[in-house]
This record gives structure tokens, C-alpha cells and sequence, in this order.
């Protein structure tokens, strides 16, 4: 009987299905059936596949973000079950705090990303737009982050992105996380400017580079 | 001058609009500025916080308060445009924050960068006026950029040009620098001289800094294109004709605002609407839907009577390639035969917006020149039907000899400026490609350029006034 579960809410992500999703999920806690198994053998599995699929171009933007929506109910459901059993939900890749910088209220780049990173099994704490850098910070120190990803798209508000950089100077915690920055107007060079450990220029090589800067 | 076409059929163009009115009028747009809420309450709409509600029939009635046409006044009055009827009006690229150089490299742009394009598009036969942002200057500090950049277009050319957009103080800052000018704000409210680029923040929203300076530049008398860029698949729906309603409802709201604050401002109805890559999500301008907005715009603005801006030298390219080039003039070309009025973005564009390019300059500045030349259409006087010509060579031989052949090929055919129609043999002697003879040409052209002279005092009053604002 779980493992039909398991099979439904994987095949529910790969679907970007969220009713499916929820309506499974609420069958785990309801039946109390392992909500770890669930995430792992379930969930999981299914984002794993959608990423794949789009790596491969089987599949497109609109699919991975459906599919990312549907992780994020199914997580909203199970993470506090988990949480209330005392049980720990596994590791995951890594974890990130994303937002778009103070002055900015551009969106979609930093969406898309956050997709992405979730497809590709990172925890993905999405704050949200014109976020002051304190804030970014304080939100990753509250969640235990790896990496700050901090997006801008126009040319004045690029600045904002060195300050969550000086903010953390200034409070001793620049070791604490690494802080990636991406954006259309900022670039390699930039990032080298001010002292960011990643930039990528598009949400699948920022995860990329995420794999490869955890690693070490 | 060849007739404009049409893409869509009136009762489609209808369509679009009551799509858009329904849009406005049942999920309303959001504000993010405060003058700006106040102005449509005291106007009598419905307001829940930031979200205003607007009716068919304020819609409808602030839109034909639009002037169908304007005249833009350049510094030298020979550079004055009429915005609106058949003209067309032609300028380089806008706020790109890279420079691609020849050798395949990017770069930041600079101050020298902005300078050197509004002197190309100064010495331009085929650019009209020589646009804004044309780079962005970032070696110099955002506080102050705008005030160097207004500078930098007054001085270094005597061609129409425009202000800056980034909130309501740096479109003041414009509007003084234009006073300066002009000889006061009285008189530029009367003949407006500035232009500026109000964009939407899609979807179905406007922010502060865009508002404030729309505001700014209504009371001025100063004219404002307000201009939706919808990427069909992420910030709109992913249909052609969706997207172009979601874009009229925040173009037709944005240009009630600027009617509600002062009616008869001279408005320019934008699109820059394209796709979002399903692949990757980013944004494409050098396809063929984008072709459609742009064409579909210039007929809603017809319908509206309102002049449109759109379209320019538009691609996804990385580099100077062939794929700049066939991209690039189809979306130059749509928006020339299609009627768009203002085309933002004519030269120099690569990489979507994002990089500016010397050699792509040159080469959209010759499709320019041929598009101009092909939108003169065809000739039916004597000369044009050439009969006696035709008649006294009769069968057999050749024109190359005939007195109307030397005079009235001038007249009609258009010389290149930068494509190459030499021979093999002689081409390959040097064998450069476009970008190559692009380098070339762009470095002669500076090289020659003299600024047209700016008149001393009027010079050191703009620069009281900079080191004022600094």
C-alpha cells in the first residue's frame, strides 16, 4: 500500500500535479505511513526525473516549474509531520536562501532558479523580493543555509548585492555561507569584484556550480 | 511611400481591446505610488490599496485626449520630428549594460562608450535622433549618471534625444537640463524636446520610479512612451493574442494616467513584448511571435490614434553573426512596414537588450538606410516609367549609356554603405566580413565626427547645474 503511495506522489511531481500531491500526502499522515520514505522513495524520485528529463530536453520550463510547485506543497505537508515525530527528513543536496536584492522587484530569473535548485534536490528558501540584506542573512542563519543567492536585474541596484557581502564582513559571518549572485547585468567579473564565491549566468548553471562549490 | 499593412482585421483589433478593457476593468492594475493612486481617486475610480479598477469609459475617453501626432524639437530645428502619421523615427539601442567588442569579448560599458554612440547616431544618415541610455555608463556613480548622460547628448549632437526615466527626481533633473537649452520650461512645455521610456512592470503593474517619472514629465509637457514588455510563457499567458491584451490593458492604463495629470501630453503607445524561451526562460526578441507584437502594435496604436513605438534591430545573438543579421531585420523590418513611429533599439542591439555592439551599429545603420529607401516605394512619374529610355534602346542593346540611366539611377537606387558587392576576386584581397568592415567603418566615422557647436554659455549653465546636482 505505501509504495503505491510512494509510486503516486512520484509520478504526481513528474505530472507537476498538485492536487495529486496533496491529496496523497495528506493519505500519509492520515494512514501514518513513513512521511520520510514518502519525501525520499516519493517526492524526491519524482524531481529527480524531471530534472533529468529536462537536462536530456524532453521536458520545458513550465514542466519543471509545476513540478517544483507540486515539491513545495507536498514538502508544506510532510516537513511538519516529520518534524512532529521527532524523525529526521534525510539530507538534502544543500540548502538556499534565494531572493532579488533592496530596490529591485524583479522576479522571474530568480523563480526560475529557485525551480531549478529544487529540481535538482536542494532545499530552497525563496524570500521574496526587495529584500534588504540583513534580511537575507538573518533568513539564512534561521535555516542553516549553504549558500545566500541574491538576484538583480538592473544596473543600480547590482550594489545591493555587494552589501549582503559587507553586511556579512561586518557581522564575522562571511565563512558562514557562500553567496552567489546572477542577474542580467552582472557578470564573472563583477562577482570577482565584490568578492562572491558564484555567478552563473542562467538557473541550471547556478546549480552546477552549486555541485561543484558544495563539494569541496 | 508604400502603404502600411495590417496583420490583424478590425473586428480582431476590437477584440483585443475589449479583452483589454475587461482586463482593467475586472482585475484592475497595481500602483506602487501614492501621487499616482490619488490622481485616479480623485478621478472618480474604484481603489483597494494599490489596485485600481478602471471603467470603460475613462479608458476610452483619456485615450482620445492623446494628440495623434507631435513634433519632437531637436536643437537644430532641421533634426525636429513629427511622432505619429506615416513618419518614421529611427535611434540607436537603450540601456544595455554590456559593450560587445569585435574580437568576441564583453565588457562593461562606460561614459566614453555613451558618448562615442550618440556621436555615431549624430553622424548618422538613417538615425534620426540619438535615443537615451545609449549605453550605460558604469564607471560613473548612479546618483549622477543621468545628469552626465543628458550631457553627453546635448553636447555631442544637435539631434533630438531623451530623459531619464529613473524616478520622478531624475526626470526633473531632465526636464531642467532641457530648460537650459531651450531657453526655459515655459517654452519646452509649449514644443516638448524630451522623450522618455515609462515601462510597465508586466504583469498588470507599474512601480514608483517609473510612475514618478511619468508624472514628472506629464506636468512638464513632455512626451512619454509608456511601454509593456510581456514575455509571453512567464510574465504572460503563452498566447499571441492574450499577451497583446494583457499588454494594450497596461499601455492604455499607463496613458490615462499621463491624460488624467495633463491632457494632450504627447504619448507614444510601446510594446517590446516577445517570448520567454521554454527551454530556459529567457527572453527572445529575435523571433517571429516577436515580429507579430510588434506589427499587431502598430495597428492597435491606428486604432487608438496614438503614435506606437516598437520593434529596432532586435536578436538573440551573442555575436555579429549572420544570426544578428536575419533576426535583426526581420523585427526591423516589421516594424517599419507595419507603421511603428518610434523605433527604440534601431542599432547596435545583441544578446537580447543586453550588450550594445559598435560593428552591430554599422550594420543595423545600413538596414536602416535600406529599409528607408524600400519604404519609398516606387516612382510613376516620367522618369520612373523611363519610356524613352526604353525606346531608344530599343531591342537588343543596353542602358548603360542612356543620359537617364546616369541621372536617374541617383534618384532611385540606394548605395551601400557597408555591404559588399565587389567581386569574389577583389573581396577576398582583404576578404573581411561584416563585422570586420563594421570595426572599420564605425572607428572612421568617429574619427571624422565634429560635434555640432554648443553655445558657451549655455554650456557652462549645464555644467553649473551638474556640479549643482553632483
Amino acid at each position: 500500500m505505501s509504495e503505491e503511495i510512494f509510486a503516486g506522489l512520484k509520478q504526481a511531481i513528474i505530472d507537476g500535479d498538485e492536487d495529486v500531491v496533496e491529496e496523497l500526502s495528506q493519505q500519509v499522515i492520515e494512514e501514518s505511513i513513513n512521511p520520510v520514505d514518502a519525501v525520499q522513495v516519493g517526492l524526491i524520485k519524482g524531481i529527480e526525473v524531471v530534472g533529468e528529463l529536462w537536462k536530456a530536453g524532453e521536458v520545458f520550463l513550465p514542466d519543471v516549474m509545476m513540478s517544483a510547485e507540486a515539491m513545495k506543497v507536498g514538502l508544506g505537508l510532510l516537513e511538519p509531520e516529520i518534524a512532529k515525530l521527532g524523525m529526521s527528513e534525510g539530507d538534502s543536496k544543500g540548502k538556499i536562501v534565494l531572493g532579488t536584492v533592496e530596490g529591485d522587484i524583479h522576479d522571474i530569473g530568480k523563480n526560475i532558479t529557485g525551480a531549478m535548485f529544487t529540481a535538482a534536490g536542494y532545499k530552497v528558501f525563496d524570500i521574496g523580493t526587495d529584500i534588504k540584506a540583513e534580511d537575507f542573512v538573518l533568513k539564512a542563519q534561521e535555516v542553516g543555509a549553504d549558500i545566500i543567492g541574491a538576484s538583480a536585474l538592473l544596473t543600480t541596484t547590482m550594489s545591493a548585492q555587494k552589501q549582503i557581502i559587507d553586511y556579512l564582513k561586518e557581522k564575522n559571518l562571511r565563512d558562514q555561507f557562500k553567496v552567489f549572485i546572477g542577474g542580467g547585468p552582472t557578470s564573472q567579473a563583477y562577482a570577482d569584484e565584490i568578492g562572491a564565491d558564484g555567478w552563473a549566468e542562467s538557473a541550471d548553471e547556478a546549480v552546477t556550480l552549486a555541485d561543484r562549490i558544495l563539494a569541496k | 511611400m508604400l502603404p502600411k499593412y495590417n496583420v490583424l482585421t478590425q473586428e480582431q483589433v476590437e477584440i483585443i481591446h475589449n479583452e483589454s478593457i475587461k482586463i482593467l476593468e475586472e482585475i484592475g492594475m497595481d500602483f506602487e505610488y501614492e501621487p499616482a493612486i490619488e490622481i485616479f481617486k480623485a478621478q472618480g475610480l474604484k481603489v483597494e490599496g494599490n489596485r485600481v479598477y478602471f471603467t470603460r469609459e475613462f479608458i476610452e475617453g483619456k485615450v482620445k485626449l492623446a494628440p495623434s501626432e507631435f513634433t519632437l524639437h531637436a536643437r537644430n530645428p532641421e533634426h525636429n520630428l513629427v511622432c505619429g502619421g506615416d513618419n518614421i523615427i529611427y535611434m540607436p539601442g537603450y540601456g544595455a549594460p554590456f559593450i560587445q567588442l569585435a574580437d568576441g569579448s564583453r565588457r562593461k560599458s562606460t561614459m566614453e562608450d555613451y558618448d562615442n554612440i550618440v556621436k555615431l547616431a549624430g553622424a548618422s544618415k538613417n538615425l534620426h535622433m540619438t535615443g537615451g541610455t545609449v549605453a550605460e555608463p558604469q564607471d560613473i556613480p548612479d546618483e549622477i549618471r543621468h545628469l552626465k548622460m543628458i550631457y553627453s547628448s546635448i553636447k555631442n549632437s544637435d539631434k533630438c534625444f531623451m530623459g531619464s526615466a529613473e524616478g520622478r527626481e531624475r526626470a526633473q533633473d531632465s526636464v531642467e537640463m532641457a530648460a537650459l537649452l531651450f531657453g526655459g520650461k515655459d517654452v519646452i512645455k509649449e514644443k516638448p524636446v524630451l522623450i522618455s521610456l515609462i515601462n510597465s512592470l508586466t504583469p498588470l503593474k507599474f512601480d514608483e520610479r517609473m510612475l514618478g517619472a511619468l508624472m514628472a514629465y506629464a506636468e512638464a509637457g513632455q512626451a512619454v512612451v509608456v511601454a509593456s514588455l510581456v514575455m509571453a510563457g512567464s510574465t504572460g499567458p503563452a498566447a499571441l493574442v492574450g499577451t497583446l491584451a494583457l499588454q494594450n490593458a497596461e499601455v492604455l492604463a499607463g496613458i490615462s494616467l499621463a491624460q488624467s495629470i495633463n491632457p494632450g501630453t504627447p504619448v507614444v503607445y510601446g510594446s517590446t513584448s516577445a517570448l520567454s524561451d521554454m527551454r530556459n526562460g529567457s527572453l527572445s526578441i529575435g523571433s517571429p511571435e516577436c515580429a507579430l507584437f510588434i506589427s499587431a502594435s502598430a495597428q492597435i496604436a491606428r486604432f487608438y490614434g496614438i503614435p506606437s513605438r516598437s520593434g529596432g534591430g532586435l536578436n538573440d545573438a551573442k555575436i555579429v553573426d549572420a544570426q544578428a543579421g536575419y533576426e535583426s531585420m526581420m523585427t526591423l523590418m516589421a516594424a517599419s512596414v507595419t507603421g511603428i513611429n518610434f523605433v527604440l533599439h534601431t542599432a547596435g542591439i545583441l544578446q537580447y537588450f543586453m550588450a550594445i555592439s559598435y560593428e552591430k551599429f554599422m550594420m543595423d545603420d545600413e538596414m536602416a538606410g535600406m529599409l528607408l529607401h524600400y519604404m519609398k516605394g516606387f516612382n510613376f512619374d516620367e522618369d520612373g516609367l523611363a519610356y524613352e529610355a526604353i525606346a531608344s534602346v530599343g531591342p537588343g542593346g543596353h542602358f548603360l549609356t542612356q543620359k537617364h540611366t546616369r541621372r536617374n539611377h541617383k534618384k532611385e537606387f540606394r548605395t551601400p554603405q557597408l555591404s559588399d558587392r565587389s567581386a569574389y576576386e577583389a573581396w577576398s584581397r582583404e576578404g573581411l566580413d561584416t563585422n570586420q568592415r563594421a570595426h572599420k567603418q564605425w572607428q572612421e566615422v568617429l574619427a571624422k565626427y565634429v560635434p555640432p557647436v554648443l553655445d558657451e554659455s549655455i554650456d557652462q549653465k549645464l555644467l553649473e547645474f551638474i556640479a549643482k546636482r553632483s
